[in-house]
């Protein structure tokens, strides 16, 4: 680009260098309040004070961690899910609907199956059904893309809504079998007690933090040290060389996405077997799945990345859920305004981790014509 | 049920259809240079918000529509330095917008949530051509910037097939290092398509608002009709007059649950009624999939690639 007479040029870097890796996030995070700033200000909050009581609502308080932690639980499920898919270019979008299906169909296993189990063996049935309702709400999507190449972005992100009528329609819409028979107030059937696992002391942390955590840990070593997670790695950065080399790629297309979509699903069923214990419309207020995409950006697909990113996303939410109580209640979505820009702000700085920003003047060309000598 | 009801359901189904051609209209736009804008859902919303605030402020509707095409422009640009000049992501850039618009719709729109819309963009009267069966209420029953959209679909057409801008602007989007070595600047093509079509997306956001809207309702305003946008395009196969008859069949598909709801039909139950364009978009989808679609759709060959003259 060339700008009078000076000349900016991109020259690729071959190893991003360890403070650029740290201060391209922190500038980041710092741009984004700032634009969040403006918005408060023209919306006459001060922004440093809505600020500290943001941070210090969600990560210094001992219920304000453990809020954290809990919300976060979930919110790791969904950026596992993300990461998993975007990290081979796959980018379904769908995990808030595949969590509401896992959520679902964690439910009606809760309900149905937990009861003639003992406890031991009925939790993990709940998470597992709830992944592979998640996982089998991405199949259609998941076999287009890889039989007719139709756009996954597309397909997932309908099913959303498609999902979200679901759930209305099961609460609201109908008296089945995942409405609370007992009372006139739309709310959920309770899943059996034995599909419960219990909260830490008083705090809103359960157990399932510890299984979502070392998931994560779980699929960051095998997708170093298996042959299936080269193959994936393989095809994320050429699929034709993947190809050439012999490896499956509708198989691999598919796989993908259904893993990402069981993920997905158990982030919903560890909402059931958590704090819900029945098919919780709130689920659909809160967009965590959309806040897992945002997640897995941030920690540009490195599923440990993912924990520490989600924590300090549920953070920011269970901060903005603090600020509403106020005589000038600020609104929440100016959490949804700081993830958005965070995540703009950070795509916009990987140019300067990727490359190194060279500017060089231009000498003004003379031609020396043969009168002048 | 009379067929009467299905007339008006066609004719509402035209009326949605006005936002659904402006959203992809500038889609096209935006998707012919090479670049894919998913962020339109989230350009709708803030389209809207903007509308009805500064209707609510002013009850002035063509400034509430000029700030709406603004506010489009401006987020349109934000994905155009982000993915043209920076070369991120196209696809996570857009997504980013759709986040951001809906934080920041919700968040300025709060303190007007639920509120009835201040100002509405009213039908053209045209007296008795009104009362004609059948052709008035689906022909002579809408506001100028309904008819305007038609018009603005055939300009496009005519724009993109048949003008010497039109033909960079479809090269671009299929042999960048072309046009690049013909001595036009590929980003400056991007860039003025990629704002050319915010301004579309947001002008979509508020008519949506001051035309169809009842109350400002984050969660409810535009229900996933900027995604149902971007499929028009696939539909459209990246064709301006196609787009209108995609967009009337949606609208149409769109407006069916609301009428048997109204009728009183209740051979599916409401919640169910309203999964029914998503489906059907889907469906829609795959049909164009298949290899024999495919070929005869044309999409633009560098759709989401960034350009970069030197890396050879």
């Amino acid at each position: 680009m060339i700008i009078g007479r000076t000349r900016i040029e991109l020259e690729p870097r071959l190893n991003s260098p360890k403070w650029l890796v740290v201060a391209v996030p922190l500038a980041s995070v710092f741009l984004a309040l700032s634009v969040g700033g403006i918005f408060l200000i023209l919306n006459g909050h001060s922004p440093l004070h809505t600020y500290s009581k943001l941070l210090s609502s969600g990560y210094t308080t001992f219920y304000g961690i453990t809020d954290t932690l809990g919300l976060a639980t979930p919110l790791i499920c969904t950026g596992l899910a993300a990461a998993f898919a975007f990290r081979m270019n796959l980018f379904n979008i769908g995990e808030e609907g595949q969590m509401y299906l896992g959520m679902i169909g964690g439910a009606w296993a809760g309900i149905a199956l937990a009861d003639h189990l003992p406890k031991l063996v009925a939790v993990p049935v709940v998470l597992a059904i709830g992944a592979l309702t998640g996982g089998l709400w991405v199949l259609v999507p998941a076999v287009l893309r890889a039989k007719l190449g139709t756009s996954e972005i597309v397909s997932t992100l309908l099913l959303n809504y498609v999902a979200l009528n679901l759930v209305n329609y099961f609460i609201f819409g109908s008296r089945g079998f995942f409405r609370d028979p007992s009372t006139s107030f739309p709310q959920g059937r309770a899943v059996s007690a034995n599909a419960r696992l219990g909260n830490f002391g008083t705090t809103n942390t359960y157990p399932t933090l510890i299984i979502a955590a070392l998931l994560a840990i779980l699929l960051w070593w095998f997708i170093r040290n298996s042959n299936y997670g080269y193959e994936t790695s393989v095809y994320a950065d050429s699929p034709n060389t993947a190809r050439y080399a012999g490896m499956n790629a509708t198989r691999l297309t598919i796989s993908v996405l259904l893993v990402s979509g069981a993920l997905a699903g158990l982030g919903g069923a560890m909402y059931v077997v958590g704090p819900a214990g029945k098919v919780d419309p709130g689920i659909l207020q809160i967009g965590l799945g959309y806040a897992g995409i945002v997640v897995a950006s941030l920690a540009r697909y490195n599923f440990v990345a993912v924990v520490i990113t989600a924590i300090l996303f549920a953070g920011l939410r269970v901060g903005g859920a603090a600020l509403q109580i106020s005589s000038n209640p600020v609104p929440i979505a100016i959490a949804v305004v700081l993830q958005g820009s965070v995540l703009l702000f950070a795509l916009g700085g990987e140019i300067f981790r990727r490359n190194r920003i060279r500017i060089r003047r231009i000498q003004p060309v003379v031609f020396s014509t043969g009168a002048d000598a | 049920m009379n067929s009467n009801v299905w007339v008006l359901t066609f004719a509402d189904g035209i009326s949605i259809a006005t936002t659904l051609i402006l959203a992809s209209l500038g889609a096209i736009l935006t998707e012919r240079s090479g670049v894919i804008n998913l962020g339109i859902e989230g350009m709708l919303l803030m389209g809207a918000v903007t509308a009805f605030l500064v209707g609510d402020g002013t009850h002035n509707i063509w400034l509430a529509l000029f700030l709406a095409v603004l506010v489009g422009m401006a987020m349109a640009t934000v994905h155009a330095v982000l993915t043209i000049t920076l070369r991120s992501n196209q696809i996570v850039s857009g997504l980013a917008l759709v986040i951001f618009g809906t934080g920041l719709s919700q968040f300025i729109g709060k303190s007007v949530e639920g509120k009835p819309r201040p100002v509405r963009i009213e039908p053209i009267d045209f007296g008795a051509l009104s009362d004609i069966p059948i052709i008035g209420p689906v022909v002579f029953n809408h506001d100028p910037i309904t008819y305007l959209t038609w018009f603005g679909a055939l300009i496009a057409s005519w724009y993109l097939f048949r003008t010497r801008p039109g033909l960079v602007l479809r090269a671009t989007g299929d042999a960048p290092a072309t046009v690049d070595a013909q001595g036009v600047s590929v980003a400056a093509v991007r860039y003025a398509h990629t704002i050319a079509g915010g301004a579309l997306v947001g002008l979509a956001g508020g008519w949506f608002m001051l035309a169809r809207g009842t109350a400002w309702s984050q969660a409810a305003t535009t229900n996933g009709i900027g995604w149902i946008a971007l499929a028009l395009v696939v539909f459209a196969a990246w064709r301006p007059l196609r787009a209108i008859a995609g967009a009337v069949l949606f609208g149409f598909l769109l407006q069916v649950p609301y009428t048997l709801q109204g009728q009183q039909i209740r051979i599916f139950p409401p919640e169910i009624l309203q999964m029914l364009p998503y489906l059907a978009t889907l469906a829609v989808l795959v049909v164009l999939s298949t290899p024999r679609a495919r070929r005869l759709l044309g999409a633009p060959t560098m759709l989401g690639q960034p350009f970069v003259r030197d890396e050879r």
